[in-house]
């Protein structure tokens, strides 16, 4: 293996890194205005992109550290899309370091690659820690505000204590199996009886992704962090790092822990991480869309959301095989862009009313029919329905669970799941109601949220995705079970 | 092989002033406690003949985190902290939990076949630094690449957290 | 003699005492402290089971001391940045307690 090989293979990333170190470079000239340090942003993620499409179609480096398939490539696609779309979203930031913002948030995005890209599972905690350190950083960025240090103080002190669970079970992994490959680990836990300890291993492992995806019970950060960190941060978070650590989590259990499957069918329950998944599901759907009920600010609604939505997600890997992967990989896709829609929405909401609580919402369709358009759009497919593209999504889910398991053994999950897409429906429609039928006098005198040009056509492009995707959901779909293949 | 006696007094040494971190008032008694700590740890190492590690831990955390720490509390001049009044269910909920937590892990390494077997002996000469060091130019490149990238992350980031914004 | 089962013992409490010390401390700084603990837990038992995993030559396998390696290196850079965590919420705040975060409620 020659450096030159190296550099090719891993040619987006590189594209990646060197960008940053334009930017940052770019930053130390110019502290006026960002537009500049974006540009530059978004022609490397443009670069990098392109250099996804060169790859050759599939290589393994190094046991698996740098694995290049379809689906890596696809889904490093995604992960530069999901950082373009946030980039285009940064313009407004408060603080004057907008080239180290800008920095970051492309240091996560070579995070994001990395996990996604890598089957082994060094690599796999050192992406996850670069993502990790990127993200605390992001979060605490407006650090005259305080509320925005200690979401991010608080996602750190949560995330750090996950990543050592992550970290111990992985140690445990390794001495059981002598490998960190997925695929070797897979092989030589094939024969062996489920010792405890490995079970034991397994479990902390997965609280580390647990963590990641934000599942209850190991979501406390997510609210705090959804509302109080910088928008575009709050939305990277929510979307970019969601979707790597599905690809992630998904990998790790159906490729490395294959063996230890198990069974969460309900006659037929066997100890795995299948019954260990079904139950953070239960768990995040029941909680997520419970606690949402009562919230009046939104984005602290969509962390709950977002809470039950992991729960849904986790669904297509309770199913397991390459049906139910590609269900969640699709879910997980079509929700990280709606999501960030729907924070540019609520971002330009803040910037106009000062906060985002619901009732800033009041008379939006009046002021603003285009956000009001937009968030509908975005709410609608979140709550599941049709023709949008979270109710394909929700669909390809459950009925994946339903024909797993054997006998309808899920039912009761995705009975369960139906129950809680029924409850999120009413607090996704009272969003909805305060934004078109409420009108208060005292808003109707604030101006129109001023929104430039390139910002509304990136909500309009994220909308017309989520409307796309769910008349032709097709058109990824078959893409990701080509690339499953 | 490590003597048992020798292996017992660095794995005392290491939990007791492992606990002396955690019950400590002081922050700076916590942090030397935490070099005490790391030391034994560090013996620990070198007994499982891995020197290098060994090496590594006391000059990375005796000699780098440390610092950094020490530095943090004296920077933001951190005193031991008042007596407050403790949550007597938050803690013994916590306590609670570490416990059973522990007893998990000890009834499951108990019952594991290889644990209980004795380390097979090495050659006379193994050479760790050199083994250690060309696993990481070879099989670990590209990891080793990557951790520049995590370390300009950490430097960006220490810089804009926490400089004094000129207005 | 000791056996492979006596370290990773002595790795498992030192995990329950640095996961300990992150539920009940309420200062940050030592919370900190205590997920080196945990970090460290981790790496003892990783060079154990090296130890104890012989590879075809006799020596012990190498790759997990590397993974030791780049974990220590990734700590160094985790306490670094949330220090800087710190620094700026005690500009803000003048507080490293967590008890004193009460500004976001579940």
């Amino acid at each position: 293996m020659s450096y030159l090989q190296l550099l090719r293979l891993a040619s987006p990333e590189t594209v990646v890194v060197v960008t940053t170190l334009v930017v940052l470079a770019i930053g130390l000239r110019n502290r006026q205005s960002p537009g500049l340090n974006i540009l530059v942003a978004v022609l490397g993620l443009a670069g990098a992109c392109a250099a996804v499409f060169m790859l050759p179609r599939s290589a393994v480096l190094f046991a698996g550290m740098l694995v290049i398939s379809p689906l890596t490539s696809l889904f490093k696609v995604i992960c530069l899309l999901l950082a373009f779309f946030t980039l285009l979203m940064a313009r407004n930031l408060s603080s004057r370091n907008h080239a180290e913002y800008v920095g970051m948030i492309l240091l996560a995005t070579i995070g994001l690659m990395l996990l996604v890209g890598s089957e082994e599972l060094l690599m796999i905690f050192i992406g996850l820690e670069l993502l990790g350190l990127s993200l605390y950083v992001l979060a605490a960025f407006e650090k005259h505000d305080i509320r925005a240090v200690e979401a991010g103080l608080k996602y750190f002190l949560f995330g750090s204590t996950a990543s050592a669970f992550t970290l111990f079970g992985i140690s445990i992994l390794y001495g059981m199996s002598g490998t960190t490959a997925l695929a070797a680990i897979a092989q030589k836990l094939a024969g062996m009886p489920i010792e405890p300890l490995l079970a034991a291993g397994v479990v902390m492992t997965l609280i580390g992704f647990a963590f990641k995806i934000a599942a209850a019970p190991f979501h406390l950060w997510a609210p705090d962090a959804y509302q109080a960190a910088p928008v575009t941060s709050a939305a990277f978070i929510a979307s970019g790092s969601k979707v790597a650590s599905f690809v992630v989590l998904g990998k790790i259990v159906l490729i490395g822990l294959a063996p230890l499957h198990g069974s969460a069918g309900w006659h037929a329950m066997a100890g795995g991480w299948m019954p260990l998944l079904a139950v953070l599901a239960a768990l995040s759907i029941v909680i997520g869309n419970f606690v949402a009920l009562v919230q009046t600010n939104v984005r602290r609604l969509l962390a709950y959301s977002a809470v039950a939505h992991a729960g849904y997600t986790l669904l297509g890997l309770v199913a397991g095989g390459r049906e139910g992967f590609s269900a969640t990989l699709f879910y997980t896709t079509i929700y990280a862009l709606t999501l960030l829609g729907a924070f540019g929405v609520v971002g330009a909401v803040r910037r106009e009313m000062g906060n985002d609580d619901i009732r800033d919402f009041c008379g939006l369709s009046r002021r603003a029919p285009l956000l009001a358009g937009c968030m509908a759009i975005f709410m609608l497919s979140l709550a599941g329905l049709p023709p949008l593209a979270g109710f394909f999504g929700k669909f390809y889910l459950f009925s994946a669970a339903l024909r797993a398991g054997g006998n309808h053994g899920l039912l009761w999950l995705v009975a369960l799941a139906l129950f809680g897409s029924l409850i999120s429906l009413y607090y996704y429609l009272i969003v909805l109601k305060v934004i078109f039928v409420d009108a208060k006098q005292e808003t109707a005198a604030v101006a129109a949220p001023q929104l430039d040009l390139l910002q509304r056509a990136t909500l309009l492009a994220l909308a017309g995705a989520i409307v796309l995707f769910g008349i032709m959901p097709q058109t990824l779909v078959s893409r990701i079970l080509a690339a499953l293949a | 092989m490590i003597p048992p006696f020798l292996f017992w007094t660095f794995a005392l040494l290491l939990l007791v002033f492992g606990a002396a971190v955690v019950l400590n008032r002081n922050p700076i008694a916590s942090a030397l406690s935490l070099v005490i700590s790391f030391i034994a740890l560090s013996a620990l190492f070198m007994s499982l003949d891995a020197f290098f590690i060994g090496i590594m831990q006391v000059l990375v955390y005796a000699g780098a985190v440390m610092v950094l720490f020490l530095f943090i509390i004296m920077l933001l001049d951190l005193r031991a902290e008042e007596r407050r009044k403790i949550n007597v269910v938050a803690t013994t909920g916590g306590a609670l939990v570490a416990l059973a937590f522990f007893a998990q892990l000890y009834l499951v390494i108990g019952q594991l076949r290889i644990a209980s077997q004795p380390f097979a002996p090495l050659p006379p000469k193994t050479d760790d630094v050199r083994n250690v060091g060309a696993l990481l130019f070879s099989n670990f490149n590209l990891p080793f690449q990557i951790i520049g990238v995590l370390v300009l992350v950490a430097t960006v980031g220490v810089i804009v957290l926490s400089k004094r914004e000129l207005r | 003699m000791v056996t492979l089962g006596d370290y990773l013992v002595v790795s498992g409490l030192l995990f329950t005492i640095g996961f300990a010390g992150v539920m009940l401390r309420r200062n940050i700084i030592i919370i900190f402290m205590s997920l080196e603990l945990m970090l460290n837990a981790a790496n003892l038992s990783l060079v154990a089971f090296s130890r104890a995993r012989l590879g075809p030559n006799g020596l012990p396998d190498y790759n997990a001391q590397v993974f030791v390696f780049f974990i220590i290196t990734v700590a160094a850079a985790e306490v670094a940045v949330g220090l800087a965590i710190i620094v700026a919420l005690y500009r803000a705040r003048q507080t490293t307690h967590v008890e004193d975060i009460s500004t976001l409620k579940f």
